[in-house]
């Protein structure tokens, strides 16, 4: 919670706990054979953690990692060659280009308006309209629907003879444009499902740091003048900025995971235009029964996830010192 | 503050029509599956305003007769078990790593982020030949070792975060007192972090619950769960709106309580600062 804060340290919970634990040392140390006998307590209790961990996590992600020197396909089979094959054919596959740059839009994108509509949201929540329980509990809902739901519901608003959007404009003889016949209408279309449904996430986090800031500074730049516009962008932007990392930053991750979505309403198409690089490793193995070339689309995928959670647990870790 | 100037009540205006459009955008498709949910079969493709009357529970009927209700009874015991083996695991690791001095606390809190990051068609891959080979496709055995994937590092994730909020001191004290560690955690650690627990258990059922892509691999008619269900209807050459919105509603709903009661835990458990 302490990134969500704003950042005065000297009363901060882990200041504190910092403190606690440079005395505990001191009084501990007298008691050495205690504390061993309570660090083989806690080391039994992450034991089977870190079984579970490597027999559900690593194992198969170690697995993942020697498909993609194979050359192993769904119906083929092997022919034993072992090497960087898949990683040489990646560089010059033109459908992984497109994927990436799908990713990309859907990603920052759709993160983009995740965050500036929670912010607005989350403001709107604690401002306009004051402690409104209910609005918060009505934005939630779009987080509670599962994301093939979701998907699903969008596609019907996206689908012309059935949309009542387009029912609506029709009647003042206004035609809504079809979206998913082209790629960056059916980019568009994934973008405002995935909004949709994950706005919340973005709005119950940034709420939760607005209920840290305390109402004197906002109280202060008024009397010295200051309109609410400027209050906003000079006192509580960069009072927010660490919880809109932390969302930015979170939210960016699982887009890069996007399946659903795409699966439901564009299938990857129109053609194979919206083929997320997420969906195209998918379709490489399951569909082109390619599992090797699948799998190494999967490393790709892995290795940014490892550099950008490097990132974020390192954020974490400096935050909490 | 009481400000009644032109310019105060035009922005006051603005901030109103901001957020009406905001609460649109987020009511309007819920609303829109509740209608469709209740709109007769042959009224589906006419606007509400030209047949507003044409309204049907049969929708609801016609669903439970199709393999739909199984299939939330699948995802019901896929979710609940993984998520209980995640509990009976994540918990304790979770309270020795707020509360030990153990090193590489680092590494774990990178290892338990990547694992929840990572994508899941790396984990899918090998454990859809490894199934093949081992015959747990379409068992539940098979799609709770892979709920397991994504809703451990949950619970050990914000457990850690949740026992980092229980004073040492309490910890320190029933040791003094000759507890031994596990009736610590038990009686005096976990007690003070229930609220925290439950929450990683609602997350943990949430992710397990939601999940589409392992169930759509590993799984066939048998174990199929609720989320691939729903797309037995659309067909080739037709889509049974009716059911698709009342089987989106029937994936909904017992998510609303839950979110109800944890989302205060979300902001903590998503993105808590592990303490070092």
């Amino acid at each position: 919670m302490t990134i969500l804060q704003a950042p005065d340290r000297r009363d901060h919970p882990a200041g504190r706990s910092l403190a606690r634990k440079r005395s505990m040392t001191q009084a501990t140390s007298k008691r050495r054979g205690a504390t061993y006998e309570l660090e083989r307590g806690y080391r039994r209790m992450i034991i089977p953690a870190i079984l579970a961990v490597a027999i559900f996590a690593i194992v198969p992600l170690a697995g993942m990692l020697a498909l993609s020197f194979s050359d192993y396909h769904l119906i083929r089979g092997s022919k034993g060659e072992f090497g960087f094959h898949n990683f040489a054919r990646l560089l010059s596959d033109q459908r992984l280009v497109n994927s990436i740059y799908v990713m990309s839009v859907l990603s920052i994108f759709g993160v983009a308006a995740q965050v500036v509509i929670g912010t607005a949201v989350a403001v709107g929540l604690q401002k306009i309209v004051g402690k409104w329980r209910l609005g918060r509990v009505l934005f939630l809902v779009p987080y509670a629907v599962p994301h093939v739901a979701v998907a699903l519901i969008w596609l019907s608003l996206f689908t012309p003879t059935l949309s009542p959007i387009n029912a609506f404009f029709d009647l003042f003889g206004f035609t809504v444009p079809t979206f998913l016949t082209t790629q960056n209408g059916a980019m568009f279309a994934i973008i405002v499902a995935d909004t949709w449904t994950n706005f919340p996430f973005a709005m119950l986090i940034i709420l939760a740091a607005l209920q840290g800031i305390s109402t004197d500074l906002d109280e202060a730049a008024a009397i010295d003048g200051a309109s609410r516009v400027k209050t906003f962008i000079f006192i509580t932007l960069p009072l927010l900025m660490p919880a809109l990392l932390m969302v930015t930053l979170f939210r960016f991750i699982d887009s890069l995971k996007h399946f659903p979505m795409i699966f439901v309403i564009t299938k990857g198409g129109p053609g194979r235009s919206t083929q997320a690089t997420n969906f195209y490793a998918y379709v490489q193995t399951f569909q082109n029964s390619n599992v090797a070339y699948g799998a190494a689309i999967a490393v790709l995928l892995f290795l940014m996830a490892a550099l950008i959670s490097f990132y974020v647990a390192r954020l974490n870790q400096r935050v909490s010192q | 503050m009481i400000d009644n100037s032109p310019e105060f009540r035009i922005k006051k205006a603005i901030g109103t029509t901001v957020m009406l459009l905001l609460v649109t955008f987020a009511a309007l498709p819920t609303l829109w599956a509740l209608l469709l949910a209740f709109r007769a079969p042959d009224a589906v493709f006419e606007p509400i305003w030209e047949s507003p009357l044409k309204l049907t529970f049969d929708n609801f009927f016609n669903i439970t007769r199709s393999d739909f209700p199984k299939a939330l009874m699948n995802s019901f015991i896929t979710a609940g078990l993984s998520t209980v083996f995640a509990m009976l695991v994540g918990v304790p690791a979770g309270f020795a790593l707020a509360k030990s001095r153990v090193s590489g606390k680092f590494i774990a809190s990178w290892i338990l982020l990547l694992l929840r990051m990572a994508p899941p068609v790396g984990f899918v891959i090998p454990l859809f030949l490894l199934y093949v080979n081992a015959g747990l496709i379409d068992t539940y055995a098979g799609l709770v070792f892979a709920y397991m994937t994504l809703t451990l590092p949950l619970v050990t994730w914000s457990m850690w975060n949740s026992f980092s909020q229980v004073p040492d001191e309490l910890i320190e004290a029933a040791i003094m007192d000759d507890a031994s560690l596990t009736k610590a955690f038990l009686l005096i650690a976990l007690p003070a972090a229930r609220p925290g627990a439950v929450a990683a258990a609602i997350l943990a059922f949430l992710v397990a619950w939601n999940d589409f892509f392992y169930s759509l691999i590993i799984t066939r008619s048998d174990t199929t769960t609720a989320p691939v269900a729903v797309m037995n209807f659309i067909s080739f050459d037709s889509v049974d709106w009716a059911s698709i919105a009342v089987a989106s509603i029937a994936l909904t709903l017992p998510i609303l309580p839950l979110m109800a009661i944890a989302n205060r835990y979300i902001v903590q458990s998503l993105s808590g600062a592990v303490k070092g």
